[in-house]
């Protein structure tokens, strides 16, 4: 019965914004260049599909992203283990961390530039650089804070360093090195976005901004929703995939809240 | 006419998995002025609920709850429910003094000696006077239950409905709870109605002990305990009448899980 | 004797000796011409032209335009965030029907509308603040409705038999109940003000000291350039420290708390 009502009041919600939409676009002629109906947008949006201009700057920013998301989660998950066990390694690199750390990662973007000109190369770069961090700094905060009793145990069972390794830390600190991994996926999406914007002639972010200069609002739409869609997607899949790995995880936090 | 009355009580609640659950199936008793009256039961008898619904805080499906000869729709000004669950209960970001005081606060009330006197002797009295200005957190679980029950009674309510309020602190520290909740209640001379599954602590704390069988509760044996006051842990708890008291009760509950279906 | 407080210590210094020695390795191999120069001049000639261009004062105006834009979002979305997000872990019917909404919009990139709201507000400060806002409201909306989902239901019911009326819950008990995971949501959308602060000036912006950098750059004026980086650097350094300072105070007894049950 309740579920029912929350169906009858989301499909309400979603409706009433659709037809917000629709007949606030319909209602102003004169606005139509700015916003137009949504019946509108989806035709052109599937146009620009079936053209391939969408699709191929979607697959330009997704071949970027997926080259940088790899790149950053390497960096990040071995520099993070290292870092986080040896002690004398995380104290030599921690006053550099902390300096470049609370600086906007986009403010990297024209050092980016400096140094690799515009092709794809920056772009992946400055996304390695933003996506590193979460991974790097999760990692190491998961792999200091892996439960002495539980290295204690491997020790007395006679585990080698290597053994100790691979078999106790990393598993102990795969929450924190997935939650890395969750928050750097948001973090490449939006840093291959601006670095197209600011300096490409391809990928999803350049077509956005190209469409919306030269007044094709219902192309800039079809982008963007296309876009969302992606994001969405992304982070499903993610999630999934996180659900299933960690399911001993949320388990036995479930038991620990009760 | 008693302060509190319950008549033909009965809730039952949704449950995802299980569909609607009978947690209390007709219940009635009374509790009278100045009584400390004990509810025992075992475990999972639907008391909690049943306290929910006698502090105003939970709708029963059924029946009436009356206070002074009001029926209860919200919590009552004069009625405080304490909870087993210290550790929940009191507030983690207010002093032991400032989490005594809240209820003041909220119920803007005012003591011709003071508030500030008046707070300071009841943590006097509950033997924290060292303690105002620690945080809860800081302090040990018995300690803790000593400030939720000082915070309820700083409102000086007419009755207190305490809900296995010793059920998580170790022996020791549940005798000298016992015995100063006694103290208390003389001091302060108001009602108390106590829910617990410890048959003992039942008999040694109370007037009148009411017994319920299992889910859904009934009251199955009312008895009224005449021991002496003030009662003495070790005297009161050896004595032939506190003994046949435990006897019975024990028998009539085990008779009743037996009945009833698991 | 060596406690452990020395021994931290003491890495410590040899971590700022090693930052020393990588800054002066620049400064080395810049003086030796061994990098190009045009695009990574000497770190001292950076650091007195940083100087030079702190006195002289007009980055300082752009710093401000900057921040005003960045501050001001980030307090409206505060505010905004925190009341929708109490309606929202406190009601559950509200949660249940807006959620799939908010799990469709939320993984959308928000660089990706600024052309949008350029269309619709312009080049202008709103455009700007309007992007912060859009950014700031998600972590301090998720954490305040998992903050306030997340009060023990003893608690609500401890307050309600106090006598608490609806809104003496909400004061005295689920804002401050709610306030280290709030706190929490504070402190992420510090860093993404300033985020996109330094995009939108990138994108679409005539001001600000995100667009001082870029234009530095496009304009080849190396030293403005990482001048202007150094600064962002201390504006990120310092919102960071003002955040801990503040939030320390605000829930020095969560911090307090978490110690204690640590150990």
């Amino acid at each position: 019965m309740r579920k029912l009502w929350v169906y009858l009041l989301r499909t309400l919600l979603f409706a009433l914004c659709v037809a917000a939409w629709e007949l606030g676009a319909r209602g102003n002629p004169e606005l139509t260049e700015f916003f137009p109906p949504l019946s509108l947008i989806f035709p052109t949006a599937v146009q620009s599909i079936a053209q391939g201009e969408l699709p191929r700057h979607l697959g330009s920013s997704l071949a970027t992203f997926l080259k940088a998301y790899a790149l950053a989660a390497f960096i990040g998950l071995t520099g993070g283990v290292l870092l986080g066990r040896w002690r004398w390694l995380f104290h030599l690199f921690e006053p550099p961390i902390e300096l470049l750390r609370p600086l906007p990662t986009p403010a990297m973007i024209p050092i980016a530039i400096l140094i690799f000109g515009i092709d794809e190369s920056m772009r992946i770069a400055i996304t390695v650089y933003a996506c590193t961090w979460p991974i790097l700094l999760n990692t190491i905060d998961g792999v200091r804070g892996a439960e002495p009793v539980l290295i204690h145990t491997a020790h007395t069972f006679g585990a080698s360093e290597r053994q100790l390794l691979l078999k106790v830390i990393l598993r102990a600190a795969s929450p924190q090195m997935v939650t890395g991994l969750r928050i750097s996926l948001g973090i490449a999406l939006i840093l291959v976005v601006t670095s197209e914007m600011i300096a490409a002639v391809d990928g999803i972010g350049f077509y956005i901004l190209e469409t919306a200069r030269n007044f094709e609002v219902a192309e800039m739409f079809g982008a963007v929703l296309v876009l969302a869609l992606l994001g969405y997607l992304l982070n499903k899949t993610f999630v999934s995939l996180e659900g299933r790995a960690m399911a001993w995880y949320y388990g036995s936090k479930k038991r620990e809240a009760r | 006419m008693p302060l509190l009355e319950v008549r033909n009580l009965r809730h039952t609640y949704r449950d995802a998995k299980r569909g609607d659950v009978l947690a209390i199936r007709d219940l009635s008793f009374s509790v009278n002025q100045g009584e400390f009256i004990s509810l025992v039961g075992p475990s999972g008898c639907g008391k909690t609920t049943m306290l929910m619904c006698l502090a105003g805080l939970l709708r029963p499906s059924q029946g009436v709850v009356l206070l002074d000869g009001q029926a209860v729709a919200g919590p009552p000004d004069n009625l405080i429910l304490v909870f087993q669950e210290y550790n929940k209960s009191l507030m983690p970001w207010r002093t032991v003094l400032q989490n005594i005081s809240f209820g003041l606060e909220i119920k803007k009330l005012t003591f011709p000696e003071g508030n500030r006197h008046h707070l300071e002797r009841l943590l006097k009295v509950v033997g924290l006077s060292d303690f105002a200005g620690r945080y809860p957190w800081e302090l040990s679980g018995g300690m803790q239950q000593r400030v939720a029950i000082a915070r309820a009674l700083a409102c000086k309510p007419e009755i207190l409905l305490m809900d296995e309020p010793f059920g998580s602190v170790d022996a020791q520290m549940r005798f000298e709870l016992e015995d100063s909740l006694l103290m208390l209640w003389q001091e302060f001379a108001i009602t108390i109605l106590f829910v617990t599954h410890d048959i003992d602590e039942a008999i040694y704390l109370s007037d009148r002990v009411l017994v319920s069988g299992r889910r859904p509760s009934e009251i199955v044996e009312e008895r009224a305990v005449g021991l002496r006051r003030p009662r003495d842990q070790v005297r009161t708890r050896s004595h032939p009448e506190f003994v046949e008291h435990r006897t019975r009760i024990y028998e009539m509950m085990r008779t009743f899980s037996e009945q009833s279906p698991a | 004797m060596r406690g452990p407080g020395r021994l931290q210590a003491e890495s410590r210094l040899w971590g700022y000796l090693f930052l020393l020695g990588l800054l002066a390795l620049w400064e080395v191999l810049a003086r030796a011409e061994m990098v190009n120069t045009l695009l990574f001049p000497r770190v001292s000639l950076i650091l007195t032209y940083l100087g030079k261009l702190l006195t002289a004062g007009d980055i300082l105006a752009q710093v401000a335009i900057s921040l005003a834009r960045s501050l001001s979002a980030y307090l409206i979305a505060a505010l905004f965030a925190i009341s929708l997000g109490i309606v929202m872990g406190y009601y559950r019917v509200v949660y249940e029907v807006v959620e799939p909404f908010m799990e469709m919009l939320r993984p959308m990139p928000i660089v990706a509308l600024i052309p949008v709201i350029i269309l619709f507000l312009g080049l202008g400060w709103q455009m700007k603040v309007f992007i912060i806002f859009l950014a700031c409201v998600w972590p301090i909306l998720l954490n305040t409705i998992d903050g306030v989902r997340g009060i023990d239901a003893v608690l609500v019911h401890t307050a309600r038999t106090l006598g608490a009326s609806p809104m003496q819950l909400l004061r005295y008990v689920i804002l401050p109940a709610a306030l280290p995971v709030i706190v929490t949501g504070l402190r992420i959308s510090v860093a993404t003000s300033l985020i996109l602060m330094v995009i939108s000036e990138m994108i679409g912006g005539m001001n600000g000291i995100g667009f001082f950098i870029l234009n530095a750059q496009r304009k080849m004026r190396v030293l403005d350039m990482f001048a202007g980086i150094i600064i962002l650097g201390g504006i990120g350094y310092l919102f960071n420290f003002l955040f801990r300072l503040a939030s320390n105070r605000l829930i020095h007894w969560h911090l307090g708390m978490t110690r204690l049950t640590r150990r």
